[in-house]
């Protein structure tokens, strides 16, 4: 960090997931900031946002837990650090509608006893990465590049929506994980299926969706010629990486796509020890691939 | 012996890549009469052309031939480039080798050969050219309107204004045409006949314009600059000097039960009527067909309640001719009329709707009259069956229109504006009415005009359900709807207590016929004809007449106004010259010879042939010969083909013209 | 019924509950004019009957039977395409959420059951945990949808990279989540929220 500028530092909402089936994408986050020296710091009993079970059926819970979750947040100094891509997009959406809707911000303000607060920037980890710690600082981090290594970078259907609130990036042609992965040495490769849908939440209720959907993903990917996919989002990474041995056998396509979150390939150029990114909590082995490239 | 240039254009590649054009001006340098010949990449350019000027001052041409392109496209240039030189422009023929040769062969030997017999022929022909001088045609600054809606209102106010005399000619006893029957207008729903009536009033008093209502053109002659127009004025009845539009007849006349056409029949009115209270004029017209007067001789009411005494059954039927120099065509259009129609007619009604006889079953123009405050329900929308207000109404388009079948493939532009228009209206009027429209497209290309259509959506709540209606019918006192929402691809059926039918727009009835009187071309649908559809849309291709509005193809109220005031402005571009030239093209008697059979005057489709007598300086009557109005001439040359004597010509397009390039093949 | 014919008046088209629709969802109905774009873009229509656009249309002839009765709305992913690129600024992703909310309020049945009961044990979880326990979500769901052995070899691999938690707590602060449950439920019962 240059002398005299001030120490970034945020109040971290990690999600549910990042405390369960995502605790590698929790751990590596840590893990990273730790060597940027980010200031990161979990807010403290943060609920579930409600997802999109809640918003589906019940547009005020949702609406009410996420205005609890803000109220929560401000107990932490700093812009709100957000990790899963649905949390933020719930987050932005409930940030977004309640300071729009006078009727329905009231009644959630009774609902959550409290006074809602539109103020405090929420920013998903991609955001602080690339504009608040910038590029060329991550460039200069990075000690060991992912020279050779292809990425196909999947933003999923919510990071950068919803639409009326693009502030991450173009609704409709991100490049911001393209362009912090390049910032690292690695070459993302140009595919069709950046921001198709993944089939999110239907992996309980529905796997058969998550099959075809993600299936199409992977086949993609595969046929840009990319080693691995790069995700941001827990729910997109459990269809896409815990999933893909069934999506192989209903397919019958050999795929073995290593599907890392951004942070643990980040962590990697940053010389976080790759025993302490979750690597192997993830269900396809991503070594074999790690150590062709000579990146482990 | 001739001192002939022939100058080979390249065109580019156009001319060159199929034709040797070398080798062609080689040939031409070894014919007869030939000074010079050359070739060169365009002909057209500023180089070519100072090219060939150089080269008739050079080497003392006497004629030109420019081997290019069809002279359509660049004969003008040419002979004015000769002109420039101080040779008579006449003198300069281009041969065409381009779209008669280059373009339409591949094989280059014969190409070649070929391009050398057309230059050999326009050489023979040059050597045989007169010096000819453009016709010089005096221009009655006079204008003649025909039809007085908006469209001629705004012609022949357009003109008057700018100080020429314009006389405008209405069928109908009153100006105003279709626009006055209007209600509001899109897309600003101003009301039609505010905005109408100031228009009006300012014909009848504009000092340029002379207005004959209820009367019709009976009979057109002459040319550009120099018309003479016979017009047919029916007889009234009223004496307009007299009459002082009190109205007093009216409200006397004891025959109140005739159907009221500019109310589409809705209402009735008295024999003797203005058609509506703003008419312009306002002097009323004895309809002698439902007068008891003219019926049977009894009466007389009208006559006895005039206070001036302007009642005057004896009035006959009046003709006058007017000079005019040019004629704006505005004649309107009509709705398409859904009633069975006579075999063999190539419009065809429809049955599925009911053949008109479903009374609740209206068009658009009906629906103007039922929504306008100064019809015949004051504004209510009230159906004409019972009387009462409907609560769900079905508005049908493209009825007629796109419809190949029916004998009609055009659209007929208006429709889904006025439609939508129409479900506004309604529900301004009707708060908890419905309104359902089946819509093929929503075409709505036209300023401020989408935004309106989806405001009849989005505000007012019309249902736009797009599908074709099948079949409408009578069950009770509702009308049947059986259609179809194609973007879900479901049946659809409304019971609708009115039904609306945005029928096909159309040219007026016997608008072919007047077509004929005015020499003027039309279309299979009878709509009239332009010069060219995109640059010169106004133009007749009969020179000095010129289109307005709905006469020429569909047209609403904007493009129609913008059409009028195009066609005035090239009327006044027409009167801005004090006499007219034109290409000496003509036909021409050789007195000597002719006999006097008058075959040409048959055949000629200008009417420019005349019957001359030649007397001697007694004045007895020697013989009588044709003569040929230079001024009418088409110069297409039927007259030459067809005299048995040989004793007609055409100038620059001789016998011994023609025969000579027959020979040098 | 998917097909059967409609007959259109003002008493078969209930225009009320396409107000109600636009009032929960923010979103015009009757703005859309059938382009079709989100259609085109739904991940999810070959698993819908009713693809985006006809639930529109559907809704705007006021045909809301036809379109709660269908599977549809539940297949919907909330993945906002729709939302993101239509012409016409329609929030399709909202006018789902508010369809769903009526169909979940109504309890109407739907032929999705599963995704249903994902939902309300998700929102179960929420209410008794304040936050979410997957390996909890998977198990109830497995045991009420019937499908014990779901996912069974998912489970031990899982649970070998310590992606499930057999144990969970509750949040300290569970009783802020019980009493926005609570408020909601009690400014609905007084009619002042949707």
């Amino acid at each position: 960090m240059t002398p005299g500028k001030p120490v970034l530092s945020y109040s971290y909402y990690p999600g549910c997931s990042l405390h369960a089936s995502a605790k590698e994408y929790d751990e590596s986050t840590r893990e990273l900031f730790r060597v940027l020296k980010i200031g990161l710091k979990e807010v403290p009993d943060w609920f579930c946002c409600g997802a999109t079970p809640a918003h589906n059926v019940d547009e005020l819970l949702s609406l009410a837990l996420c205005a609890k979750n803000l109220v929560l947040a401000e107990q932490v100094e700093g812009d709100m650090a957000v990790a899963c891509a649905s949390c933020f997009s719930r987050l932005k959406t409930a940030q977004h509608r309640l300071g729009e809707d006078e009727e329905k911000r009231r009644q959630v303000e009774y609902a959550i006893d409290g006074t809602f607060d539109k103020s405090k920037p929420v920013k998903h980890l991609l955001e602080i990465l690339a504009k608040d710690f910038g590029l060329e600082q991550l460039a200069a981090a990075a000690k060991k590049p992912l020279a050779g290594l292809k990425v196909a970078c999947y933003y999923g259907c919510l990071l950068t929506r919803p639409p009326e609130v693009p502030e991450l990036d173009c609704v409709e042609a991100p490049t911001i994980m393209e362009r912090v992965i390049a910032a690292v040495g690695a070459e993302p490769v140009n595919w069709s299926h950046r921001l198709e849908c993944c089939g999110a939440n239907f992996t309980l209720s529905r796997p058969g969706v998550v099959i075809k959907l993600s299936g199409d993903i992977l086949a993609s990917a595969r046929e840009a010629g990319a080693d691995c996919v790069m995700v941001a989002c827990p729910l997109c990474h459990g269809n896409l990486d815990i999933r893909q041995q069934e999506i192989e056998e209903a397919t019958g396509r050999r795929f073995a796509m290593p599907i890392f979150y951004m942070t643990q390939l980040l962590g990697l150029a940053a010389g976080v020890p790759a025993t302490r990114l979750g690597l192997d909590s993830m269900i396809v082995d991503p070594l074999p691939l790690l150590k062709k490239k000579n990146l482990f | 012996m001739s001192r002939i240039g022939v100058f080979v254009c390249h065109c580019g590649e156009n001319i060159s890549r199929t034709v040797d054009v070398e080798r062609v001006a080689e040939a031409a340098r070894g014919l007869f009469g030939v000074a010079y010949a050359t070739d060169y990449k365009y002909m057209c350019s500023d180089p070519g052309q100072s090219l060939l000027k150089k080269a008739v001052v050079e080497h003392n041409l006497d004629g030109v031939v420019v081997a290019a392109c069809s002279p359509r496209m660049h004969e003008k240039t040419f002979r004015k480039a000769v002109q420039a030189t101080g040779l008579n422009p006449y003198l300069c023929e281009m041969a065409n080798i381009r779209e008669h040769c280059s373009w339409v062969h591949e094989d280059r030997e014969e190409a070649t050969a070929k391009a050398i017999a057309i230059v050999t022929m326009l050489v023979e022909r040059v050597k045989r050219n007169k010096k000819l001088a453009p016709i010089a045609v005096p221009v009655t600054k006079r204008a003649l309107v025909i039809g007085g809606g908006i469209a001629g209102i705004q012609a022949a106010l357009d003109i008057a204004d700018c100080g020429h005399q314009v006389v405008l000619v209405e069928r109908e006893p009153s100006i105003g045409g279709h626009m006055a029957q209007l209600s509001e207008t899109f897309p600003t729903l101003d009301c039609s006949q505010c905005i109408m009536t100031p228009k009006m009033v300012d014909v009848a008093n504009h000092p340029n314009i002379t207005l004959h209502t209820y009367a019709e053109i009976e009979q057109v002659e002459g040319y550009i600059g120099n018309f003479s127009v016979k017009i047919r004025k029916k007889a009234r009845s009223v004496d307009m000097a007299k009459c002082t539009g009190c109205g007093v007849c009216m409200t006397k006349c004891p025959q109140k039960k005739i159907p009221n056409s500019f109310d589409r029949h809705l209402g009735t009115r008295p024999a003797i009527y203005v058609p509506f209270p703003q008419a312009v004029p306002n002097t009323p017209v004895i309809d002698r067909e439902h007068c008891t007067w003219f019926q049977s001789g009894k009466c007389g009411v009208c006559a006895k309640v005039c206070g001036p005494g302007a009642i005057d059954y004896a009035q006959e039927d009046e003709f006058i001719v007017e000079p005019v120099g040019a004629i704006v065509v505005a004649t309107g259009f009509k709705l398409y009329d859904i009633s069975e129609k006579p075999k063999g007619s190539a419009i065809k009604g429809y049955g599925e709707f009911g053949h008109g006889k479903i009374p609740d079953v209206i068009d658009g123009l009906t629906f103007e009259r039922l929504a306008s405050a100064s019809g015949p329900t004051g504004g209510k929308i009230l159906r004409p069956s019972d009387g009462k207000e409907p609560k769900a109404v079905v508005f049908v388009q493209c009825v007629g229109s796109r419809a190949r079948e029916k004998g009609i493939s055009y659209c007929s532009k208006i429709c889904c504006m006025y439609t939508a228009k129409h479900t506004m209206l309604y529900k301004h009027k009707v708060h908890d009415g419905q309104a359902y429209v089946f819509f093929m497209d929503a075409r709505t290309p036209g300023k401020g005009y989408d935004e309106f259509w989806r405001r009849s959506i989005e505000v007012e709540e019309a249902v736009y359900i797009r599908g074709m209606v099948s079949r409408l019918y009578q069950k009770g006192d509702k009308v049947v709807v059986m259609g179809s929402d194609i973007s879900v691809g479901i049946q659809v059926e409304i019971e609708a207590d009115l039904v609306v039918l945005a029928t096909a727009v159309q040219p007026r009835e016997g608008a072919d016929l007047l077509a004929q009187k005015l020499g003027i071309s039309y279309d299979q649908y009878h709509f009239y004809s332009e010069a060219h559809a995109k640059l010169r849309p106004v133009e007749c291709a009969t020179a000095g007449i010129y289109l307005a509005g709905a006469c020429q193809g569909p047209k609403d109220i904007p493009d129609t106004v913008s059409q009028a005031s195009a066609a005035a402005a090239k009327v006044m571009t027409l009167f801005a010259k004090e006499q007219l030239e034109r290409e000496p093209i003509v036909a021409t008697v050789n007195e000597r010879f002719c006999v006097g059979c008058l075959a040409c005057k048959k055949v000629c489709p200008y009417g420019a042939v005349e019957e001359k007598e030649i007397r001697d300086r007694q004045g007895n009557l020697l013989k009588v010969v044709a003569w040929v109005n230079p001024g009418v001439c088409g110069g297409c040359g039927t007259c030459q083909a067809t005299c048995p004597s040989k004793s007609v010509e055409l100038d620059g397009y001789t016998d011994e013209q023609i025969m000579a390039q027959i020979e040098a093949l | 019924m998917k097909n059967s014919k409609m007959t259109l008046s003002a008493e078969t088209m209930n225009l009320d509950f396409v107000r109600k629709v636009e009032k929960l969802s923010g979103s015009s109905v009757l703005r859309c004019f059938q382009c079709g774009k989100c259609s085109a873009g739904c991940p999810m229509r070959s698993f819908m009957e009713h693809p985006p656009n006809r639930i529109v249309r559907l809704l705007q002839l006021g045909q809301y039977e036809r379109v709660l009765a269908g599977r549809s709305i539940w297949y919907c992913a909330s993945c906002e395409t729709c939302t993101a690129r239509c012409p016409n600024k329609v929030d399709l992703a909202a006018i789902m959420d508010a369809l769903r909310k009526c169909s979940w309020d109504a309890k109407g049945a739907s032929k999705e059951s599963l995704v249903q009961l994902a939902n309300k044990i998700f929102l179960d979880n929420i209410l008794a945990y304040g936050r979410q326990y997957e390996m909890r979500l998977a198990a109830v769901f497995n045991l009420q949808s019937g499908k014990l052995l779901k996912d069974f070899m998912l489970g031990p691999k899982l649970m070998s990279k310590g992606k499930l938690k057999m144990f969970h707590q509750k949040n300290k602060n569970i009783k802020e989540i019980e009493r926005i449950f609570r408020r909601i439920e009690e400014l609905r019962e007084k009619g002042e929220a949707p």
